[in-house]
């Protein structure tokens, strides 16, 4: 039996607030921006949901949004909610809710870190994984990792003559150099895209024969 | 942070004075630095420094087939990895509004439980060493590895299984499985008094232990501790039995507890769930046999699977604690974001920074080993 109001009641009073009963014990809650902490405040209050379990960050390129997803739970009423906002992908600052929850410290840092998203009343907008790393936050969905890795890394050919030699055996290395995925062509196409469809192309030659 | 990179901190005229240790050191399972202040030998300060084990997972797994990551996946969580998969799975299976088999959940039961009796029996062992008994981690490695011959037999990895796929498991279970786990059961529990008896209650390892990193259950709370460490502050929760997934419902066992929040209360939960995972194992052994059909749903072709738009979060119980994985799909032959939330993210980090202070440096590495950290969940 619930022991608090429903989540339901207790929201209703939040304007803007779309709440969707996935199944047992999962709740999915979307929320404009600025009413977050007013439901997050709500539900660890009136609702026991003491437990924040993470916070997750959706890179809406397309939208020019970022989604962040609050994961709280509650420890008596066994019931996990998620709590849905978007936030614009340009400004990228948004406030923290370490004064809720002190776990938000971890993923908030780890959020400014991978995202770029600064969390303005975080405790630590620092470096914590990627102390070394200078470019733009690697989990963006514009950052391609296959680029950088060809763009900063010098790659030597490995054909050896006792490789050579199998390889007329008819064994050795199954993909030549020249085939593998980081070859001049794909390099060449500017888009993610592209490479995807160039990729997709070749992949169904090869099944195909 | 790469040792040529780090600057000494001039810390003036007073007595304190900076350690650094890691990241390569007794008291976790992975590469993790921990700097330290101290004065004296008590710490004034510490501070946890990760990255070693970046390894880009979530990033990684933006650009592979839904079906190509669960060969990443296991590789998050060294000493436990079956539990990754399975999350994953779970998280893809919700998405797309299919079920696993009845025989195919029993079957990640079995392999959920026995993954977490080896990685108990390699804290049990890694603890002990913290404390300076070797032969408790020898045992615990070497019963470990009795573990690590059934996946073997059964999945055909040591390690690393990648047995399930979204919709159920890879493959049937070799003849005569079963009584070799029931053999393994038996073994382990004969070894039950080996152990008690040089660890458990052995007061070399006891004085050490008890009142050593203490967490209070109002702390645990709220620094969102999860597992085998809450479950030692006092708090019965456990997501197999409050958050039922699988066939965790219809299974006959209890969540140990214990009162004190110590490294030593954290080590006797970890035995107890230990038995109970015996216990789990051997209703498995007793059901399994009785629940026909297949052991995988039908899905389409993996290599040009669209897994329909929608978003999941599925979380199991590790052997660390609450390990749960954030799956968005936005319809095509790829994953949109994979978050993936490990529980030692929050051990290892504030938790243990919270724990260092005032502890003294010789019981550092206890402390970091209680909690069962396992650094590559930080890093991912």
């Amino acid at each position: 039996m619930n022991k608090h109001k429903s989540i339901d009641e207790i929201l209703k009073k939040v304007n803007d607030v779309k709440i969707l009963h996935k199944r047992e014990r999962r709740i999915r809650v979307d929320v404009a921006a600025d009413s977050l902490t007013t439901v997050l405040e709500l539900l660890k209050g009136q609702a026991s949901f003491v437990h924040l379990s993470a916070i997750s960050c959706v890179d809406w390129i397309d939208d020019g949004e970022f989604e962040l997803v609050y994961h709280v739970w509650s420890y008596e009423e066994n019931c996990l909610v998620s709590v849905h906002t978007r936030i614009d992908r340009e400004k990228a600052k948004f406030v923290s809710v370490y004064d809720l929850y002190k776990p938000a410290d971890f993923f908030e840092r780890d959020i400014y870190e991978m995202y770029g998203v600064f969390f303005i009343g975080s405790p630590r907008m620092e470096k914590f994984i990627l102390t070394e790393w200078h470019g733009i936050p690697p989990m963006l969905k514009d950052f391609d990792s296959e680029s950088y890795v060809q763009n900063t890394f010098n790659w030597t050919e490995y054909n050896p003559d006792w490789l050579q030699e199998l390889e007329q055996q008819g064994g050795g290395i199954a993909i030549k150099p020249e085939e593998i995925r980081l070859s001049g062509e794909l390099h060449n196409m500017s888009t993610h895209r592209e490479r995807d469809k160039k990729k997709k192309q070749d992949n169904v030659k090869g099944w195909k024969s | 942070m790469r040792p040529e990179n780090y600057q000494a901190v001039q810390l003036g005229d007073s007595n304190e004075y900076e350690i650094f240790i890691g990241p390569n050191h007794p008291g976790i399972e992975g590469n993790y630095a921990f700097r330290l202040l101290l004065d004296g030998d008590t710490i004034v300060k510490g501070t946890a420094d990760a990255g070693y084990l970046h390894r880009g997972f979530e990033k990684l797994m933006e650009g592979r087939l839904w079906i190509q990551n669960l060969a990443l996946v296991p590789r998050i969580c060294v000493p436990d990895p079956a539990p990754m998969e399975v999350v994953y799975s779970m998280a893809v299976e919700e998405i797309m509004g299919i079920e696993a088999p009845r025989r195919a959940q029993w079957i990640r039961v079995m392999q959920l439980e026995l993954s977490r009796v080896a990685a108990h029996l390699f804290t049990f062992g890694g603890h002990a060493a913290t404390t300076g008994m070797y032969t408790p981690m020898f045992w615990g490695v070497a019963d470990r590895d009795l573990v690590l011959d059934l996946f073997e037999e059964f999945t055909g990895g040591r390690v690393y299984s990648i047995y399930n796929i979204p919709g159920g498991v890879r493959r049937e279970l070799p003849d005569g499985f079963l009584q070799k786990l029931s053999h393994l059961l038996d073994y382990l529990e004969s070894r039950q008094n080996d152990y008690d008896n040089l660890l458990f209650t052995n007061q070399v390892f006891v004085k050490r232990a008890k009142n050593t990193g203490t967490l209070s259950k109002k702390d645990a709370l709220e620094l969102g501790v999860t597992g085998p460490n809450l479950r030692a502050c006092g708090l019965e929760f456990d997501i197999r039995k409050n958050d039922p997934y699988l066939v965790y419902d219809e299974l006959d066992f209890e969540i140990p507890t214990q009162q004190h929040g110590d490294a030593y209360s954290r080590i006797l939960v970890r035995r107890d769930e230990l038995f109970q995972s015996i216990k789990i194992l051997r209703q498995v052994i007793e059901k399994l046999p009785s629940i026909d059909g297949p052991i995988r749903t039908t899905i389409p072709n993996p290599l040009s699977w669209n897994v329909k738009t929608g978003e999941a979060y599925a979380r199991v119980e590790s052997s660390k604690g609450e390990l749960a994985y954030y799956v968005v799909s936005n319809g095509k032959d790829k994953p949109y974001r994979v978050h993936v939330r490990g529980p030692s993210s929050m051990h290892a980090v504030q938790t243990l920074e919270h724990l260092a202070k005032g502890a003294r440096l010789e019981d550092v590495a206890q402390i970091m080993f209680s909690l069962d950290a396992c650094p590559p969940e930080v890093d991912r």
